[in-house]
């Protein structure tokens, strides 16, 4: 069940958070978090990755210039969600790349398979925020009803 | 964790209240949290009780699960909990030690004094700025570092560093485990965790971390003042880093393992964060391993932003040597020998956001601190003061061995930055007479000062509880800030 009136500008300095782009940005006494929601759980799975994308850099400086594509398996789908996100956590620390757009090919309740577009990092052209270190099951959901669908997960910053 | 959280706790003494094992379903031990009146206000605040009582529902732990005045809300454990896990029948869990694996704390003292620094401190500052590696997304000085040569890193820690031009044997001597925890398996470390830490060591890191130019302000206690080697107007340098990628991906890959693994031990968890599994298991073993090969990484880490203090120190200073106080671990699970209801018990002291804190004699101190007890280092809030404590009997007999590591968060860091600009904080630092250089504003503004618990409250009650006690007081001049 989604409340339009739920969504707040976030608190990052991030670009125009409004409704539209899917996300918002939660507030912790140690960290950080992110909401998504949508109509599908596909879109919502593209929109947290999105938003921990713009926690750590502004997303309007990268531009989709590679491709890499993404397939994971979870236990469930709460696991599939710290896996996919933690994948992208991953292309930035460990593979210096950024990603800028997502697309969810095919979303199971154990199973991931999505094209991730982006660039190389390149500290002149990307403004970083803040480092993350993990993805937390802190308070995690990933709920799926009619009306819409939504996505809440904790990052340790 | 929607069911009705009944607030019963008891308050034991003034520095000590009890969370009994009917706070909530399924705890098998008690839980103990060390605060006076107004940090447990903070403590009730968020899910830190709730957590407290989580932890005492690990199968296999012994005595009580702790919290220390500092204590806040984390992910599974509490942030400043200790727990101590029979060897044999308990179990070890990852989100217990938490991502950043020997997140720890070291302290130099030099042999130069406030008034002799000060007139140097901004070229001192700019030239620890520029050596030092700092901020989101920079790299180490040496990056590209082979995967051979990381696997030597995970295995000797320090050691490798000292190997390798990065300070004297003598340093290893004043680290924790020498700096380097031994049995640690570089195989046991993922490929992934490579490739995050491979060019992010010997840097510092963003957030909390920082490196700040320091000076004796106060001694407590005058013959571990003595021993340790500091002496009122003294300049010292605190540095507070871990393990970077590597440590979180170590985690992020054992939570996953250990998931997996728990079902087929038949462990049931009530908070996903708490993943854990027995630690004779070889999956327990494996992470064990790792998370030594990452805590070594720290030691490293530390001992390489050690060296460029040092040179940057040379550099600006033309004199004055740098030596290690101590160096303490605050993110770690040590296998130690306890007295447990009466008893001497090996068992597995999870440490997360918790110092170590040994009183003296202990065999795991230095020679020259064999007559005092352990350093326990204990670091304030930006432009606010640090502590230099002592390790305890009492800590012996209560907290296995443990004490607080720091202040504590109290407030977001939404909520810190929305309350002064980067340009006011940095203004109102100056007019305290602290210089700062930070890698970006808003890590700054995040850091602000108010969005701590007040350190010097933390310390009061750990010294009157009498699990550490106080040896001296530290202010800063200088923040190096990520």
């Amino acid at each position: 069940m989604i409340a339009a009136g739920l969504w707040v500008a976030n608190s990052l300095g991030m670009k125009n958070t409004t409704m539209n782009d899917g996300y918002r940005i939660l507030e912790h006494p140690s960290d950080i978090g992110i909401e998504a929601y949508g109509q599908s759980l596909k879109e919502v799975f593209e929109y947290a990755a999105l938003g921990l994308v713009s926690i750590i850099v502004d997303p309007a400086s990268i531009d989709p210039v590679e491709q890499r594509y993404v397939t994971l398996k979870g236990s469930d789908p709460e696991n599939l969600l710290v896996r996919w996100l933690s994948e992208i956590l991953y292309f930035y620390d460990g593979q210096d790349f950024l990603p800028s757009d997502i697309v969810i090919e095919r979303l199971t309740k154990t199973e991931l398979k999505a094209v991730v577009m982006g660039e190389p990092v390149d500290e002149r052209k990307h403004s970083f925020k803040m480092d993350v270190k993990a993805i937390t099951y802190h308070q995690l959901k990933v709920e799926e009803g009619k009306e819409g669908c939504l996505v809440r997960v904790f990052l340790d910053i | 964790m929607s069911q009705e959280i009944k607030i019963v706790i008891q308050k034991i003494d003034e520095y000590r209240y009890l969370v009994p094992r009917s706070f909530r379903e399924g705890m098998r031990i008690e839980g103990l949290i060390y605060a006076n009146d107004e940090l447990i206000k903070a403590i009730e605040r968020d899910q830190t009780l709730m957590q407290v009582a989580n932890v005492a529902t690990l199968p296999g732990l012994v005595g009580r699960s702790l919290a220390m005045p500092d204590a806040h809300q984390g992910y599974g454990f509490a942030i400043g909990g200790v727990a101590a896990a029979d060897i044999q029948k308990g179990v070890v869990s990852a989100g217990g030690v938490g991502f950043d694996i020997n997140c720890g704390v070291r302290l130099l003292r030099s042999d130069l004094s406030l008034e002799q620094v000060k007139p140097k401190l901004d070229p001192l500052l700019n030239q620890m700025f520029r050596d030092i590696p700092c901020g989101t997304g920079r790299k180490g000085i040496v990056g590209g570092l082979s995967y051979d040569e990381l696997d030597r890193v995970l295995e000797n820690g320090a050691h490798w560093a000292v190997r390798n031009g990065y300070g004297s044997d003598e340093d290893l001597r004043h680290i924790e485990e020498t700096g380097r925890i031994p049995n640690a398996d570089a195989n046991k470390v993922s490929k992934r965790a490579k490739e995050r830490g491979r060019d992010q060591l010997g840097t510092l890191g963003s957030g909390n971390h920082f490196a700040e130019v320091q000076y004796v302000a106060e001694v407590f206690d005058e013959e571990a003042g003595r021993v340790f080697g500091l002496s009122p107007q003294q300049i010292v340098i605190l540095i507070h880093t871990g393990s970077r990628g590597l440590g979180h991906q170590v985690c992020t890959d054992y939570l996953d393992i250990m998931q997996e693994a728990m079902r087929r031990y038949n462990i049931t968890i009530v908070d996903r964060q708490l993943a854990c599994v027995p630690i004779q298991s070889p999956e327990g073993q494996s992470y064990l391993g790792a998370m030594a090969a990452a805590a070594n990484f720290a030691f490293a880490n530390r001992q390489m932003i050690t060296h460029w203090t040092r040179e940057a120190f040379t550099r600006v200073l033309g004199k004055g040597e740098l030596k290690i106080v101590y160096d303490v671990c605050h993110n770690i699970a040590k296998e130690e020998t306890h007295r447990v209801e009466g008893s001497s018990r090996r068992v597995l002291v999870h440490r997360k956001g918790a110092t170590r804190a040994f009183p003296k004699h202990r065999p795991e101190l230095p020679s020259d601190y064999a007559d005092v007890g352990q350093p326990v280092l204990i670091p304030g809030s930006m432009g606010t003061c640090s502590y230099v404590l002592v390790g305890t009997e009492q800590a012996m007999e209560e907290t296995f061995g443990s004490s607080c590591h720091g202040a504590g968060r109290s407030k977001s860091r939404h909520a810190a930055k929305k309350e002064i600009s980067a340009d006011q904080l940095v203004h109102q630092l100056q007019q305290k007479g602290i210089h700062v250089r930070g890698a970006s504003k808003s890590g700054l503004t995040e850091e602000n000062p108010d969005a701590y618990k007040d350190v010097s409250l933390v310390v009061e009650v750990v010294h009157n509880a009498g699990i550490a006690k106080k040896v001296a007081k530290l202010l800063p001049i200088g923040v190096i800030k990520g």
